[in-house]
């Protein structure tokens, strides 16, 4: 579903990713993990060009989204993202941060939208939110509702960067909850996080990076049972 | 005593008589107000429409190498327009580059609402600059594209944001076009002159004074009202 070859993006002379070759599968989950600094959030926010690569080739559902003329708007559509910081649109309603993108992209009606964004809202309990703003919510309730808003798009793939980083420690459970949910249904998931226990539960091959480069690769099992990479065996002593 | 000060206090209904009333004076005032109104109120408009687009372009062209002459298109407007005096540009305008057109009024509208654009430009891109990356980001990773991200999602915020400054570009501009005189055009500054230089009588200068006073207090408390309605989902 998602190829990336030789991948390599630099932020002025500091050479962040340095050649990164992976292939995705439909139906996967995938866990990044590292230490920070190490190009995860970087890798993965170049999936969906948020980061423009400095060489190498992505490939998306047969498309190359790294060409020049590839429109790289229509296949954002099917590719959610969930952010560390919730990015609500705090101007805008809880219904209608969901409504926005079907609307304006002229997916779905305004009626037929916001039936759909109240059955999204109604699956995680806060359809009494609908129109509240985000500045009134709790950070867990934020980030549920900033992953179907992404969900409204009908994704074919949900990119997480980090999305229980910046909640209250009695909130993380919440949104883990929501994603394992998402993954129990066939969702393809690349999830980049800190969650040891997400990645040994839910993923279905973990990856380890560092300085820029995918140094190790495994099931969930072999990878926290068995880590060959010495950085690696050095990374887990530190978070288990 | 000062004989203006003794003027003022011995016959003030005397002084205001011949100065607003005598020969239908105070119809010259009124119909100088109404040209201040019209002419601050369209530069107001041609002042947002312009420091919106220029606002947007320099954003735009700050972030795509392929729009640099974009940038320092608008580069020099801001500089040239901010640089020269107001009274110059209307000059030039009135007597030069719109010489062609002989009504005064439009001319005025267009000086006053290009050189409060240069204004608005600066305060929209700090608006727009001032809102969280993550806003962007969101909207693009929905799929929305660069322009509706802008118009959807960033710029609500920025002008919500950039409000109490934009009130204070629109009071200088509604004070600004009291220079609006040089142009050989009745504003209600210079009608008030006109009536002083005739008559000797201050009191129209003071009237016109109070006009803008309370001009500048009502946009105030419009403005205030925005304010207060824009930030109503900002309740905790």
């Amino acid at each position: 579903m998602i190829s990336v070859k030789g991948l390599e993006k630099a932020f002025g002379t500091n050479l962040v990713l340095k050649g990164i070759n992976e292939e995705i599968e439909k139906g996967e989950k995938v866990v990044i993990v590292g230490p920070s600094g190490s190009g995860k959030s970087t890798f993965l926010r170049c999936l969906n060009l948020l980061e423009t690569p400095t060489k190498g080739e992505i490939w998306f559902e047969g498309q190359e989204i790294t060409a020049p003329k590839c429109d790289i708007n229509k296949l954002r559509q099917k590719m959610g993202m969930v952010f560390q910081h919730f990015n609500l649109f705090p101007h805008l309603t809880v219904a209608e941060n969901i409504t926005l993108a079907p609307i304006k992209l002229g997916l779905q009606k305004a009626e037929q939208a916001q039936e759909t964004a109240l059955r999204l809202l109604n699956r995680i309990g806060l359809s009494d939110k609908a129109d509240a703003y985000p500045p009134q919510l709790s950070g867990g309730q934020k980030q549920r509702i900033a992953i179907v808003r992404a969900l409204a798009m009908n994704p074919d793939v949900m990119l997480f960067d980090e999305p229980t980083s910046a909640l209250d420690p009695e909130m993380v459970g919440e949104v883990l909850e929501l994603m394992k949910e998402l993954a129990l249904e066939g969702m393809t998931m690349v999830v980049v996080t800190h969650e040891m226990g997400f990645a040994r539960e839910v993923g279905t091959r973990v990856l380890f990076m560092d300085e820029g480069m995918i140094l190790e690769q495994q099931k969930p099992d072999a990878f926290f049972a068995n880590p060959q990479n010495p950085r690696l065996q050095d990374f887990l002593s530190k978070v288990l | 005593m000062v004989p203006g000060l003794a003027n003022i206090f011995t016959s003030m209904g005397d002084y205001l008589y011949e100065g607003l009333i005598e020969q239908d004076r105070w119809l010259l005032l009124l119909k100088g107000l109404g040209n201040t109104v019209i002419i601050a109120l369209f530069a107001t408009l041609i002042g947002v429409v312009i420091g919106i687009l220029v606002a947007v372009a320099k954003v735009a062209a700050s972030q795509n190498r392929k729009l640099r002459w974009l940038g320092m298109l608008c580069d020099l407007y801001l500089t040239v327009i901010r640089g020269t005096p107001i009274v110059v540009q209307l000059l030039i305008m009135y007597f030069s580059l719109f010489a062609f057109i002989t009504n005064a009024i439009p001319v005025a509208i267009i000086t006053f609402g290009i050189n409060s654009g240069a204004y608005v430009a600066e305060i929209v891109r700090s608006g727009i600059m001032a809102v969280d990356k993550g806003q962007t980001e969101a909207g693009r990773s929905l799929g929305l594209t660069q322009s509706m991200t802008m118009r959807y999602i960033v710029m609500p915020q920025a002008i919500k944001n950039i409000l109490p400054a934009l009130g204070n570009e629109f009071i200088a501009l509604l004070k600004e076009t009291s220079v609006a005189g040089y142009i050989a055009l009745m504003d209600i500054t210079s009608a008030s002159n006109l009536i002083r230089g005739r008559t000797y009588n201050n009191a129209p200068l003071y009237v016109t004074a109070l006009t803008y006073l309370v001009l500048v207090i009502g946009m105030t408390k419009a403005l205030g009202y925005f304010e207060r309605r824009m930030a109503k989902n900002d309740q905790r």
